[in-house]
């Protein structure tokens, strides 16, 4: 066995944040660049890093940013817990510590030449946004892109620019719903899967990419399994309490398998062999 | 493979020598009475050796944590940037029983796989195990290596094997590194097989013709055992929901199990800073726990008692031989010997391979 000389995978590099954009009153994303060169920082869309507050604690958080665009790493971030409520306190100019990247990675490949319904909940466009950009990079390689996208109210949507700027590119469309609307909402209302008729959705040569709460995760994709979409073109990402990111914690074991390692994307073929009873969505 | 004689009067000046280039482990019976591995101090090993237990006692803990204390430091930070805090010194386990070799077989293919765990590797880089087989089982009623097919004497994966022959040790050697060893202490061992000497040479073919009597007999003195090839195969498309519902009920989630089971390695992390200098922790964590898999939301995809007690023992039984090729129950006993009410894995294997109520 090799030991003490062998590299350390926990150890994370130091980061500054050179940007903070708010996205809803309780999310904000981040921009990260390393302080350190001592190796680059290889990732796929849909891959996540271990971020580190020193003194508070660490977070697997998905990287939002796409690997084809230049620029910093971004990683968008609600203040839920201990060590994302730290985050949030800190400014431009402050340091992170960040490891990784880890996890397996959404298809790219395999979409070129499909239609493409992406299906987001809350923050959950965070980790989709990565192989949206992605893809809208080649999008001649692609066919339709629908991005349906619903939040509690209006003003937790993530990304609004964003959505916005996406909904102008040919051939893609952005589908926004919310649970409650405001006096300024004149949007649907309701859940995601009620987006289903307004987006025509077809399983015809498709692929639905999904990440969200859990119980809209759930619903969306036996709503798509509904619709007539085979299980391998329903592909999800799924969240879980992780600590070590490299499948040696054991807090994020699902059945068999470690959602950091063998996951997080799954499709749903996969998802419907794991044990119900160990609460996958 | 070569074997050779040991004293049992030489057990404790072998240990004193060794203790000059090795950081030493072995069974010391404890003030409280208990056996457990312990260091042997490198000052004045001779007064330690003093309560070196040869005698099958069962110990209490599993040698895991020489690898994976119950809380180490990964590393430093503040000021100076990122410490890494690594321990890296060569440990001698001495008379380790044969699930306890397998635990940590497991572990170690658990560690190195995928992202090495630097932590683990450092601390189990250049060790050397000396098994010692039991005559009798340490934890009666409660152990079953002879089922798990862990025991009473190891296969392979040693580096020296001890057969308590009642005055001197058959010691086999299972690797270049046991065979170094014994060089080294060469005054100590006496070559069986091989000998010039004819008186010698007898001696020790008597030896080894004892030494397969005495591995037949511990395996009888272990009694029936359960049936654990039945159990695994059961596990692997049965459903014992009602099974887990009546545990999970009677469990106090006191985690006792898994801190003494020497295939748990789940752990937490923690910071631990004060004025922006501090450490970053791990610690053992186990999967019964309720905030085991509690998100920041509040959401627990496993909230409840039937689903953690699932795990535990799916995880072993059923998963472990999918994933590791092997189950990660080795049948040490320990987690029964250990529950304050009477929960353990030989019962639950007994109640998937017969479907008896035993918990």
């Amino acid at each position: 066995m090799t030991g003490a000389s062998a590299y350390n995978e926990y150890l994370p590099r130091p980061t500054k944040i050179t940007a903070i954009r708010r996205e809803t009153f309780d999310v904000k994303t981040f921009s990260l660049e390393f302080l350190d060169d001592t190796g680059r920082f290889s990732y796929q869309q849909g891959q996540f890093a271990e971020i580190s507050v020193l003194g508070e604690g660490e977070v697997p958080i998905s990287i939002t940013s796409s690997p084809t665009r230049k620029g910093p790493l971004e990683f968008t971030i609600r203040a839920a817990g201990r060590v994302t409520r730290a985050m949030h306190e800190l400014e431009v100019g402050d340091i992170l510590h960040l490891r990784g990247p880890y996890g397996n990675a959404f298809p790219f490949e395999e979409l070129k030449g499909r239609n493409l319904y992406f299906v987001a909940g809350g923050i959950g466009l965070a980790p989709l946004r990565s192989l949206i950009n992605m893809v809208l990079d080649s999008k001649r390689d692609f066919e339709k892109v629908k991005i349906l996208y619903g939040a509690k109210n209006p003003e937790e949507l993530c990304s609004r620019d964003e959505l916005a700027n996406w909904n102008e590119i040919p051939g893609v469309e952005v589908l926004l719903t919310v649970d409650r609307a405001g006096p300024a909402w004149t949007g649907p209302v309701g859940l995601v899967t009620a987006l289903w008729d307004a987006a025509a959705l077809s399983p015809e040569n498709a692929v639905a990419i999904l990440c969200g709460p859990p119980i809209m995760i759930k619903f969306a994709a036996a709503g798509l399994s509904e619709r007539g979409f085979p299980d391998e073109a329903i592909v999800m990402t799924l969240e879980r309490y992780m600590k070590c990111g490299v499948g040696k914690c054991g807090h994020c074991n699902i059945g068999g398998s470690f959602v950091c390692t063998d996951g997080p994307v799954f499709d749903y073929s996969q998802i419907k062999r794991m044990p119900a009873k160990e609460g996958v969505f | 493979m070569n074997t050779y004689l040991l004293r049992k009067v030489d057990v404790r000046p072998l240990l004193e020598e060794a203790a000059a280039d090795w950081e030493i482990y072995a069974p010391l019976r404890e003030e409280s009475g208990d056996v457990n591995f312990k260091a042997l101090p490198k000052a004045d090993p001779a007064a330690s050796l003093e309560n070196l237990s040869l005698d099958d006692e069962p110990t209490l803990l599993s040698p895991k944590s020489l690898f994976f204390p119950q809380s180490e430091t990964m590393f430093s930070f503040g000021q100076g940037g990122i410490r890494e805090s690594v321990e890296a010194s060569p440990k001698l386990l001495f008379g380790i029983a044969s699930c306890d070799l397998a635990g940590i077989l497991f572990s170690d293919g658990f560690f190195a796989k995928d992202f090495p765990d630097k932590y683990y590797l450092s601390r189990a880089e250049g060790r050397l195990i000396i098994v010692k087989g039991c005559l009798r089982p340490p934890r009666p009623g409660s152990c079953f290596c002879h089922s798990a097919g862990t025991g009473p004497f190891a296969e392979a994966g040693f580096d020296l094997q001890l057969v308590d022959l009642g005055a001197y040790f058959l010691v086999e050697a299972g690797s270049e590194r046991g065979e170094g060893f014994v060089a080294a202490h060469e005054r100590f061992f006496a070559r069986s097989g091989g000998s010039a000497d004819p008186i010698r040479e007898a001696e020790a073919s008597n030896a080894a013709a004892r030494s397969r009597a005495v591995k037949e007999a511990a395996k009888g003195a272990l009694g029936p055992g359960v049936a654990f090839a039945t159990a695994l195969e059961l596990m692997r498309d049965g459903d014992f929901e009602k099974n887990y519902a009546r545990i999970g009920e009677r469990c106090i989630y006191c985690g006792a199990c898994l801190y003494v089971c020497p295939t748990c390695t789940c752990f937490n992390v923690v910071d631990r800073a004060v004025d922006g200098e501090g450490t970053r922790m791990r610690t053992w964590d186990g999967c019964v726990f309720e905030g085991y898999t509690r998100e920041a939301s509040g959401h627990n995809p496993r909230p409840t008692k039937a689903a953690r007690t699932a795990r535990r023992y799916e995880h072993k039984l059923k998963y472990d031989p999918l994933v590791a090729g092997r189950s990660g129950c080795v049948g040490c006993g320990r987690c029964l010997d250990s529950c304050p009410v009477g929960i353990g894995m030989s019962k639950f294997i007994r109640e998937v391979a017969d479907g008896s109520e035993e918990m």
